[in-house]
C-alpha cells in the first residue's frame, strides 16, 4: 500500500463517526436517488447517480470494515484502495458532487451522501489530491491573518474609498464604515470586494445599527477541502476578532458556505463561542418586519426569481426569510419550481466554481437550473450566495439566458433608496455611527 | 424428535446468531464517536425526527418517490410483507388455535410481500441501472427475503409447510447481519440522524 493511500485511509478513519458509518451501511442500492442529483439530471449516466458516486467510498470501506468484504470482496463489491482510485475519487468528490444534499432529502433511507463525499474530500486533501486552486485559496486566507499588519493600512484605505461612496449614496456626509470598533453590537463579515460591503453598510446606516466591519472575509476554502485544520484556522480569525472586539453578534454577508461554517460548524470547533451568528438575510428580514426600513418595491419592477442556495436553504433553514424580503422589495416575485428545500443546486457549490478546469463540467451540470430559470420568465435571478451568483452569471452567459443576476441586499437597497427619494421628509431612523477607530 | 421440533431448534439457534451478529454491528456503530452539535438550533430536533419516521416516509413526501411512485409502493409492500412474515414466524407454534380470519390476513400479507419481492428481483435483473449498481450480495438478499415470504405464504396455506418455513427463516436470520438485509438496523440510525439534522435546522418537521 503506497504512502498516499495510507494517508488517505488514515484521514478516512478520522472522519468515521456514527453518522458516516450509518450512511455507508444503510444504502439498499435502490437507485431512487438518481434523478434528484442535478449532475445526473443534466447527464443521465448512472455513474452520476449519488448511490454510484458513494460506492467509490463504500468499496474500500467494505474491504476494511466488513467481515464479508475482507473474506469475499467480489460478493459485496469490496476493493482495495489504490492511487488510481484516488484520482477517480477526486473527480467524483470534488468535480461531480456539490454536497448539496438534495439526494439525502430524496432517499427513503436518508443516506447522507454529502457526508460520504466530504469524507472522500478529507482523504484526498490529506493525500495531496485536492484541486490545487482550493488549497491555494485556503492557504492564502490563513496567510492573511499571519500577515495582518502588512495589509491593514491598504485595507483601511480601501474602506475609506468605499465610505465616500456610502456617503454619496446615503446623502449623509457623516456616514461611516467602522472597522475594528470595540463593543459594537454587530461584527459584519463580508466577502472579498465591495459588492457585499456597500449594500450592507447602506442598510446598517439606514437603521442606525451599531456595527463594525471585519478585517477578514467570510469565505472558507478549508471547508470545501474538508480539511478541519485549515477550516478551523480560517474561522478562528473571525471568532478571535469577535472575541477581541467583544461584539454581541456576527452577521455574515450573503454567502452560503460561510453561513454553514460559522452558524452550524464553528460552535462545535471552539469552546468559547459567546455570540450569535446570523446571516444579513435574517437581519434584514427582521428589520423589514419591524418596519425599520422604508421600502418602495416600484424600484424593482422587473420579474424576479429566487435561487435557494443549498447551504442557506436546504442545509441552513433560511427558506422563508429571503421570500419575505423579496415580497417587500420587488413588484413581481416568481418562484422557481421546485423551490425551497427541493430546489436544484446551481452546480457551482462546494468550491466547483473556483476550479477553472471544471468550467465545462459545471456548465453541463447547471442545465437543470437553467431550465428552472427559463420557466419562470424572470428577468432578474436573485441568489444570496456569492458562489451561486458566480455560477448563475456563467450559466447566463453560456446559455444566453438574458437575465441579470443579483444579490438580495442589492434589491433591498434599491427599494430603500427609492423610498427615501420618494419621501425625503420621512423621518429616517439614521443615528450616525461612531467615527472609525482603528486599533 | 419431530421434524417440526428439529427445525424449531435450528430456528432458535439461527435467531441467536442473528442477535449476536446484529449486536456486534450495533456495538461497532456505537463505538464510533457521536460528534456533538453545539450550534444553537433554529428548530426542534424532535420534530424532524418525528417527520423522518412518519410523514417523511409517505410516497408523496419526496420528489423521488412521487416520480417512482409504483416502485416505491412495491418496496413498501415488500417490507410490510417482511414484517408480516416475521409476525407469522412468532405466532407459528399456535397456528392451529388462530382464528381463520387472521390466517387469511397472514396469507394475504405474506403473499403480497412475496409478489413485491418477485417484482424486485425482476427489476434487479431487467433494469440496467440497478444491474450496474448491484452486487451479488444485493441480488441474493432480495431473492432470500422473497423466498422467505413465499415460505410464509406456504405456511399459511398449508401448515404442513412449517418445516420449510422454519428452514428458510433460519437461513434468513443468519443472513441478516451478514448481507445487505442488515440495513434494517442502520435504517433507524440513518433516519434519526436525518431527522435530527433537518429538525434542528428548521428545514423539515
Amino acid at each position: 500500500m503506497s504512502e498516499l493511500v495510507q494517508q488517505a485511509l488514515a484521514a478516512f478513519e478520522k472522519s468515521l463517526d456514527r453518522r458516516l458509518l450509518a450512511a455507508l451501511e444503510v444504502c439498499a442500492r435502490c437507485g431512487i436517488c438518481a434523478e434528484s442529483c442535478h449532475v445526473f439530471a443534466a447527464e443521465p449516466d448512472f455513474r452520476n447517480a449519488p448511490a454510484a458516486k458513494a460506492e467509490a467510498v463504500r468499496r474500500f470501506y467494505r474491504r476494511h470494515h466488513d467481515p464479508i468484504g475482507r473474506l469475499f470482496p467480489w460478493w459485496v463489491g469490496a476493493k482495495d484502495l489504490t492511487e488510481a482510485d484516488l484520482d477517480e475519487l477526486a473527480e467524483l468528490a470534488f468535480g461531480a458532487c456539490t454536497l448539496c444534499r438534495r439526494c439525502t432529502m430524496n432517499c427513503p433511507m436518508g443516506v447522507d451522501t454529502a457526508l460520504i463525499m466530504r469524507a472522500a474530500r478529507a482523504m484526498l486533501t490529506a493525500a495531496g489530491k485536492a484541486p490545487e486552486m482550493l488549497v491555494q485559496l485556503a492557504d492564502a486566507a490563513i496567510a492573511r491573518e499571519e500577515n495582518l499588519e502588512l495589509f491593514r493600512e491598504f485595507y483601511i484605505d480601501q474602506i475609506r474609498e468605499l465610505e465616500r461612496e456610502l456617503q454619496e449614496q446615503t446623502g449623509d456626509p457623516a456616514a461611516r464604515i467602522p472597522v475594528e470598533k470595540e463593543r459594537a453590537e454587530i461584527l459584519y463579515v463580508a466577502l472579498s470586494g465591495a459588492h457585499t460591503i456597500l449594500p450592507a453598510a447602506i442598510l446598517f446606516h439606514a437603521v442606525g445599527a451599531d456595527w463594525t466591519l471585519s478585517m477578514f472575509e467570510a469565505a472558507n476554502y478549508g471547508y470545501f477541502l474538508a480539511d478541519l485544520q485549515r477550516a478551523k484556522a480560517i474561522a478562528r480569525r473571525i471568532v478571535e476578532e469577535a472575541r477581541r472586539l467583544k461584539v454581541k453578534e456576527i452577521v455574515l454577508a450573503e454567502c452560503g458556505h460561510a453561513y454553514t461554517v460559522l452558524r452550524w460548524e464553528a460552535p462545535n470547533w471552539f469552546e468559547d463561542f459567546p455570540f450569535r451568528v446570523r446571516s444579513i438575510i435574517e437581519v434584514a428580514a427582521e428589520w423589514i418586519e419591524q418596519g425599520r426600513l422604508p421600502l418602495d418595491p416600484a424600484a424593482n419592477p422587473e420579474p424576479v426569481t429566487y435561487h435557494d442556495s443549498c447551504n442557506l436553504g436546504r442545509n441552513g433553514g433560511l427558506l422563508e426569510e429571503p421570500r419575505r424580503i423579496l415580497r417587500a422589495v420587488v413588484q413581481d416575485f416568481r418562484e422557481m419550481n421546485p423551490n425551497r428545500a427541493e430546489n436544484f443546486c446551481c452546480s457551482g457549490g462546494a468550491g466547483l466554481v473556483a476550479v477553472p478546469e471544471w468550467y465545462e463540467k459545471r456548465m453541463r451540470a447547471g442545465r437543470r437550473k437553467v431550465e428552472q430559470i427559463r420557466e419562470t420568465g424572470a428577468r432578474i435571478v436573485v441568489a444570496s450566495c456569492d458562489n451561486c451568483r458566480l455560477q448563475l452569471g456563467d450559466l447566463n452567459d453560456y446559455y444566453q439566458l438574458g437575465v441579470r443576476v443579483s444579490g438580495l441586499m442589492d434589491l433591498v437597497v434599491n427599494a430603500y433608496l427609492a423610498a427615501r427619494r420618494s419621501s425625503p421628509t420621512r423621518p429616517a431612523p439614521i443615528p450616525t455611527p461612531a467615527p472609525v477607530s482603528v486599533s | 424428535m419431530s421434524t417440526t421440533a428439529l427445525w424449531g431448534g435450528i430456528f432458535l439457534i439461527a435467531l441467536a446468531l442473528c442477535g449476536v451478529g446484529l449486536g456486534w454491528r450495533l456495538r461497532r456503530l456505537l463505538a464510533h464517536p457521536s460528534r456533538p452539535d453545539r450550534a444553537p438550533p433554529r428548530g426542534a430536533a424532535w420534530r424532524g425526527i418525528l417527520y423522518a419516521f412518519t410523514w417523511g416516509m409517505m410516497p408523496w413526501a419526496k420528489e423521488s418517490t412521487r416520480r417512482h411512485f409504483l416502485p416505491y409502493v412495491r418496496g413498501v409492500l415488500f417490507h410490510i410483507g417482511i414484517f408480516a412474515t416475521f409476525a407469522s414466524l412468532i405466532v407459528s407454534p399456535w397456528r392451529h388455535a388462530l382464528p381463520p380470519t387472521l390466517a387469511q390476513v397472514g396469507l394475504g400479507l405474506t403473499l403480497m410481500g412475496a409478489l413485491g419481492g418477485l417484482i424486485g428481483v425482476l427489476m434487479r435483473i431487467l433494469d440496467e441501472r440497478l444491474r450496474a449498481l448491484s452486487h451479488p450480495d444485493d441480488d441474493a438478499a432480495v431473492v432470500l427475503a422473497t423466498a422467505w415470504q413465499a415460505a410464509g405464504t406456504a405456511f399459511w396455506a398449508d401448515p404442513g409447510a412449517l418445516p420449510f418455513f422454519y428452514g428458510l427463516s433460519a437461513l434468513t436470520l443468519v443472513a441478516i447481519p451478514l448481507t445487505k438485509i442488515r440495513h434494517c438496523l442502520y435504517f433507524f440510525f440513518s433516519r434519526f440522524f436525518f431527522g435530527r439534522f433537518y429538525g434542528r435546522r428548521a428545514v423539515l418537521g
